[in-house]
């Protein structure tokens, strides 16, 4: 599971709605997998990124040299677009767990596959 | 309600998905082109989600967009997940998203695995809420409206018939011989042993395969051997033509959203309690599904008669007497139970095409009658091959064998406009872009509209 995967998650426990965003993630096993660089695509995804959930995901991964937020003229900084790249792209959780922060559900990630689905009755509307 | 829908959709969706994903892996058809240009005319940079998206085969059609896909089945997932892509388990009415988080949905076969409206409307209205304003949503569902056939009604149960598509398998990858289509197979001097294939010889080895949730072992042989099948479909043979004719046995199951469901949901089990379900509304011929489908051309074969549950529409003359012709110089292995004089005497010729299915099969010209002749010939079946109701002699069996009654999967059939009309009614955050047929399936491109949460 990459962080830009995780930044789109949000728990669906019932009665949680936006509260259960961002979800907790701890990871066991994490892997860097290369993938190439498109600065086009890279600065495409900026606007779509929450940024304090990506922070929180990235210190729980104890990643190193992740920008706090988009620079000024971010479409043409390089630097910054390949952080951002390796942060968004690279980085794959492959073994651990997300939580949902208000109903403390959890949820696993085995073989870099997140499993969200919840028994019927956490789910009845 | 929703507890027996859900119920029967784990029973004929998710428990037959999870069973057969090791098989229709390399069995399933090619994208559907006009799936792959919606995915294409993305901008460069987009979010796109694959709801159901089984083994990913969208997810690298375009490689300037970020893919997430999604499934309810863990084991297609992994598959998908094996070639690569960026995937999650997770349940179509319940999206793990934040809200308006994609520039675009794709949701190919799937709604007409919900087996009440209301799931199915909620599901679409999931797949709205995690939309952008202003992004698209593309869905694709199996029509009840098929070319050369009918489905009598719009709830049906389509059986796996793994020995089917085995014994196709089989068939196609001995070397010299015409694979359905007509062609001649190129040669393959060694013909690996196939866990998918349940000659005889192949049976030894599978049973001795241990069932194992790990995809190392198993998919790599049937991989062997299917490879070339899947690819030649690719290339436009009759492989996946006639796959997909035997896929097209389907049986009538009651809607959920009618009346009287608690006792239908009861007797939906595997198929050896034949009796439970000659007493439903599902109406199931047990011997029937071990025949291929003869004929494209031709819907339905005729059953012996049952009570009021005919669920099977003769729709041509010409198909009645197809049926009473014997087959051509060679014994019809479809029905042990005395229809041995009938050609045919197989099973429904449904046309529940499933767009992955299809894909090939409609890129093949489906209906032609150039078809027929493959057809024919491939299910003659020779003597060392059983016929799949009887036991397959597999001692040890794991449960995960293919039983050619087992495995049936539950569709809803779309009628032309309902789709169109359950958004318009149901989903009012979407506004319809176009909608059309396409090789059997209505398929629809909705926006999410701008003022809207």
């Amino acid at each position: 599971m990459k962080l830009l995967t995780h930044n789109l998650l949000s728990s669906h426990v019932r009665g949680v709605g936006p509260r259960g965003f961002p979800l907790r993630l701890e990871a066991t096993e994490v892997r860097v997998i290369p993938v190439e660089f498109n600065p086009d695509f890279v600065a495409r995804m900026i606007p779509k990124v929450e940024w304090a959930a990506l922070l929180e995901a990235a210190d729980h991964l104890r990643l190193a040299e992740v920008p706090k937020g988009p620079t000024q003229g971010y479409e043409q900084d390089e630097t910054f677009l390949r952080k951002m790249h390796h942060v968004l792209l690279e980085v794959e959780v492959v073994e651990g767990t997300l939580q949902c922060p208000e109903s403390g559900r959890v949820f696993p990630i085995t073989r870099g596959i997140p499993n969200m689905l919840l028994n019927e009755e956490e789910t009845q509307t | 309600m929703d507890h027996e829908a859900a119920q029967l959709e784990k029973q004929h969706v998710h428990d037959v998905y999870e069973s057969t994903a090791r098989y229709l892996s390399d069995l399933q058809g090619k994208a559907w082109p006009r799936v792959r240009q919606f995915l294409q005319d993305q901008e460069p940079g987009s979010l796109i989600a694959d709801i159901g998206c089984g083994t990913g085969k969208y997810l690298k059609v375009n490689s300037q967009v970020h893919s997430l896909g999604c499934d309810y089945c863990g084991p297609l997932v992994e598959i998908a997940r094996s070639r690569g892509c960026e995937v999650m388990v997770c349940d179509n009415l319940n999206l793990p998203f934040r809200d308006q988080g994609f520039d675009a949905i794709i949701s190919i076969g799937v709604i007409h695995h919900f087996s009440t409206k209301q799931r199915r409307i909620r599901a679409i209205k999931e797949m709205a809420r995690v939309l952008v304003p202003g992004g698209q949503l593309m869905i694709y569902v199996w029509a009840m409206e098929q070319k050369n056939r009918h489905f009598e009604k719009q709830d049906v149960l389509v059986p796996w018939n793994r020995a089917l598509c085995s014994r196709l398998l089989c068939e196609s990858s001995q070397p010299g011989r015409r694979k359905p289509c007509g062609h001649l197979e190129r040669s393959h001097p060694y013909h690996p042993p196939c866990s998918v294939c349940s000659c005889s010889v192949c049976f030894k080895e599978r049973r001795d395969s241990k069932r194992s949730h790990s995809l190392d072992y198993e998919p790599v042989r049937a991989r062997t051997c299917c490879a070339n099948i899947s690819k030649d479909a690719g290339e436009g043979n009759g492989f996946c033509n006639t796959l997909g004719k035997s896929f097209r046995s389907w049986f009538c199951s009651r809607s959920l959203d009618e009346s009287s469901l608690r006792k239908q949901i009861e007797r939906v089990r595997p198929l050896k309690n034949t009796d439970g379900w000659a007493t439903s509304t599902i109406s199931i011929q047990p011997s029937r599904h071990s025949s291929l489908d003869r004929d494209p051309q031709e819907p339905f074969s005729t059953r012996e008669p049952s009570s009021d549950e005919d669920v099977f529409v003769e729709s041509s003359q010409k198909h009645l007497e197809w049926l009473r012709a014997p087959a051509p110089g060679k014994h019809l292995r479809g029905d042990p139970q005395g229809e041995t004089g009938r050609s045919g005497g197989g099973d429904g010729l449904g046309s529940a095409r499933s767009p992955e299915e299809g894909a090939a099969a409609g890129a093949l010209g489906e209906g032609k009658p150039s078809v027929r002749r493959p057809l024919r010939r491939i299910s003659t079946v020779d003597s060392t091959d059983s016929i799949p109701d009887d036991t397959i002699p597999v001692e040890g069996q794991q449960p995960d064998v293919l039983d050619s009654r087992a495995f049936m999967r539950y569709y809803h059939v779309f009628r032309e406009g309902e789709l169109c009309g359950l958004l318009r009614e149901n989903v009012s955050e979407l506004h319809i872009l176009s909608s059309g047929n396409d090789h059997g399936n209505w398929c629809i491109i909705a926006e999410k509209k701008e003022t809207c949460g």
